[in-house]
């Protein structure tokens, strides 16, 4: 099945170029049915996916990451250079560029944007630009980041959201007293350079986005971008309700198409049925701390680790939850993170070797343990009961326990849980933020499962300085061939971003890191 | 003054009723597991973070100090800010609930326009073909789910037929009811059930009642009858059903506007449940609960009026 995935995927990007081959047309509303609102429209004060991936249609970051995540493109910024030492940072803006309220960005605004995202006082981002020291303008076209030591993620950090350029003197015009109260403010109405300006907001039913006349970059036509008029996101919750809109033509996009129905709407000839390579990687986090509480924790065993990763036929999961969709996982981050590394499977399914391991282990005769999965989510239900049809065959008898999500994080960042379904997305195309979350310890103990490899944590620290990308793309590897041998979780697949989109609708894409992006979007009429 | 009197009796009422619902609200959402910072951080939170959050929110205070300055917002009109959604939560009650109150009050009214006729049909022509087929017909829409219903209503009037936009809310008064009447509909299918069977079996009480053959007798007119002397007499204990179903609608709309797409005040609901987001949840319980209460109260106020005993 997993050709099968991989020519439909070659299949709608070949049908994607050709579409666009056609006579591009200018003007029209889109409209995207979302399945929840955004939140909050401030690039480093946000906090959630919903507002992420929509904000970056307002406003530019100095660099952008490419489309399919890999590498890095200019944006407000034409070219930067990373010093040798790896400690400086040179950036050249692009000339002309103007907020879409048509005041002009000026590097005083770059300087202040950049100084706003790496203050550790706001948002949870910062962290990922800790290494900024200071930011300057030696002349109105340049910007120099000095850094307070070397860092290799520099460059892709400044392709983040948080780091989007934002017009210092309107937003400190805003009333307030904080960053925050300024930032809540500015949010209802946002000034930026993106290729869209929000025009109106009704929150939970629908939000207008509008051409930026002032925007920068040009379409293929010669003239400035965007090609559409405008984008209106509607909100409906519902996945059936908003497969029918798309349907009935009242919108032309849906986002998050369950699984189940992509081949449905894959035969409707009047849809594209579109699947966008993701980060994401969804596996089951295991709890690996000798004691759970007062209670033993069968799960510290490797070996029983190991003779669980066997007994699960990802290929069986991969069928049942995600409909052949997805892909098992080469490694724990997606094949889409730069520097993954892997090429087979992991832990390909061997009943046999899964009880031959559970036989040397601690636990011959098996034990009970349990996994939380969030109450409502049907793959992760029905993720949990394959595992335990299919550990039941090694011994082991898995509990069910469905919590809101609250409930969960509290067990999860408490470490009491036994296992959890997991889901993952990167923010930046780098492997060091999942591998920071995943398996470097210090930051939340690889995952809240109390595993911990001291190599591991050197290796990361290394990487975190080294300048040179074939070695460190050997640290990664190394520190992913550890963690997806011994590490605490039992990886499943990698799902693409499922998008259903109108015959008419051309050039709309989602990126790797889930960045919807309406810029080069058009209708055919 | 009896009716005077008996209001304000009622409005009285509403104080102590309140300030039980500010208290269990306030220790409620607070007894769920998981915060308003482990909501907004979620799986990948720091420790660093979660502590300078939960600072900035004043969740790092005592429960009373929290619970002083939740009684001081509400007695001062403002209920806070929306943690999530970081605008006032009274602007927020503004927007959502009155769409909510369209719906039921749409869905109330199609369930009455359903009920009382068929209901007199039904109880007039007892044990006949009419009354089994009203009866079995009311008896699959009551038991059907509701977002089964719904879904089946938006498909066929909806998508095949396009009588109905799919969803959503849309622009302006008419086009608010328009959107609207296929969610009214599917709440007042099963709404409309039990009424019907109230009401009918309350009919047949009441045509069977010494009164009405005295009526009758006298040669009144059947019209009158029924109107004067059956309906009045019959919509007594409906009444009382019919407020409080009223109450479980306002609160249950819920999967009805997902469903369709409707932005209303139960999706708020579950959205801020879901979020901790207390100052959302806190004001909006509080909202419904003034709405239900008012509603009960119109409730007695028309029953006091079809049977004077109610107001003494």
């Amino acid at each position: 099945m997993k050709l099968f995935s991989i020519t439909a995927l070659t299949t709608a990007v070949l049908l994607g170029t050709s579409v666009s081959a056609l006579a591009l047309e200018r003007g029209g509303v889109m409209t995207y049915g979302r399945y929840t609102d955004s939140l909050f429209l401030d690039p480093v004060l946000n906090d959630a996916n919903v507002d992420i991936w929509i904000l970056t249609n307002i406003y530019d970051t100095l660099i952008a990451p490419s489309k399919d995540g890999l590498s890095l493109e200019p944006s407000l910024a034409t070219e930067w250079k990373l010093n040798d030492a790896g400690d400086e940072v040179t950036l050249k803006l692009r000339e002309g560029v103007k907020f879409s309220d048509g005041t002009p960005m000026t590097a005083d605004d770059v300087v202040w944007s950049l100084t706003r995202a790496a203050n550790p006082d706001n948002g949870i981002w910062n962290s990922l630009d800790a290494s900024i020291d200071k930011v300057t303008a030696p002349d109105a076209g340049t910007i120099v980041i000095k850094l307070k030591y070397p860092d290799p993620t520099i460059l892709s950090a400044l392709s983040v959201f948080n780091t989007a350029i934002m017009p210092k003197a309107a937003f400190e015009a805003m009333p307030g007293a904080t960053d925050k109260e300024k930032a809540e403010a500015f949010a209802q109405k946002p000034i930026g350079t993106g290729a869209f300006m929000l025009d109106s907001w009704e929150r939970g039913a629908s939000m207008k986005l509008v051409k930026n006349p002032n925007y920068w970059a040009m379409g293929e036509d010669g003239k400035p971008l965007p090609y559409l008029d405008g984008v209106t996101f509607e909100i409906i919750p519902d996945d059936a309700t908003r497969i029918l809109k798309l349907q009935s033509g009242d919108i032309q996009g849906a986002e998050f198409i369950p699984f189940a129905r992509v081949a449905e709407l894959k035969a409707d000839d009047k849809l594209n049925m579109e699947l966008f390579p993701s980060t994401k990687v969804n596996d089951i986090i295991v709890n690996v701390r000798p004691m759970i509480g007062d209670r033993e924790n069968p799960l510290s065993d490797e070996k029983v680790r190991q003779a669980m990763n066997y007994a699960v036929n990802k290929d069986a999961i991969v069928q049942v939850v995600t409909y052949g969709v997805g892909t098992p996982l080469t490694s724990f981050m997606a094949t889409t993170t730069p520097m993954h590394s892997g090429t087979a499977p992991l832990f390909a399914y061997d009943l046999d070797k899964a009880k031959a391991l559970m036989a040397e282990s601690k636990y011959p005769n098996g034990f009970t343990t349990s996994i939380l999965t969030l109450a409502g989510n049907q793959d992760e239900l029905a993720t949990a009961t394959a595992l335990q049809q299919m550990w039941a065959a090694i011994g082991i008898t898995l509990e069910i326990k469905q919590v809101d999500n609250a409930s969960r994080t509290d067990q999860y960042r408490a470490g009491t849980f036994d296992m959890r379904a997991g889901a993952w997305t990167n923010d930046i195309s780098d492997a060091s933020q999942i591998t920071s979350y995943f398996a470097y310890s210090p930051t939340i103990d690889a995952l809240h499962s109390g595993w911990k490899s001291a190599e591991v944590d050197g290796l990361f620290v290394d990487s975190q300085k080294e300048m040179d990308p074939a070695k460190r793309a050997e640290q990664f590897a190394r520190i992913q061939d550890i963690f997806n041998a011994t590490g605490p979780t039992i990886p499943l697949y990698e799902t693409p971003y499922p998008v259903a989109l109108a015959k008419s609708v051309n050039g709309f894409y989602q990126i790797p890191l889930g960045n919807n992006v309406f810029r080069e979007a058009w209708m055919a009429k | 003054m009896p009716l005077a009197s008996f209001i304000l009796r009622r409005l009285l009422q509403l104080i102590p009723t309140l300030i039980f619902i500010l208290i269990v609200v306030f220790v409620l959402v607070r007894l769920l597991p998981g915060d308003p910072t482990s909501a907004i951080l979620g799986d990948r939170a720091l420790d660093a973070d979660v502590e300078r959050i939960n600072r900035q929110l004043g969740l790092d205070r005592s429960l009373v100090v929290q619970f002083g300055v939740f009684v001081q917002s509400v007695f001062t009109g403002d209920l806070g800010r929306s943690i999530s959604l970081k605008v006032p939560v009274t602007e927020l009650i503004a927007q959502r609930l009155p769409i909510t109150m369209l719906l039921t009050g749409m869905a109330a009214l199609i369930a009455l326009v359903l009920a009382v006729p068929l209901a007199f049909w039904a109880a007039l022509y007892r044990g006949r073909a009419a009354d089994t087929a009203i009866r079995g017909a009311f008896q699959v829409g009551l038991s059907m789910p509701v977002f089964y219903i719904g879904l089946i209503l938006l498909t066929v009037f909806g998508a095949k037929l396009g009588w109905f936009p799919v969803g959503g809310y849309g622009d302006g008064f008419i086009d608010h009811l328009h959107h609207l009447f296929l969610p009214a509909l599917t709440l007042a299918l099963s709404l409309s059930a039990i009424i019907m069977r109230n009401l009918r079996s309350a009919i047949i009480g009441v045509v069977d009642a010494e009164y009405v053959q005295f009526a009758r007798a006298k040669g009144i007119s059947a019209r009158l009858i029924l109107l004067r002397h059956v309906l009045r007499n019959a919509l007594i204990s409906t009444v009382a059903l019919f407020g409080l179903s009223i109450g479980t609608l306002l609160g249950g709309a819920v999967i009805t506007e997902t469903v369709f797409a409707v932005p209303g005040a139960g999706r708020l609901m579950v959205d801020s449940i879901y979020g901790r987001d207390y100052p959302v949840v806190q004001g909006l319980t509080i909202a419904l609960a003034v709405l239900v209460s008012v509603t009960f109260l119109l409730t007695d106020l028309f029953q006091a009026w079809l049977d004077p005993r109610v107001a003494r």
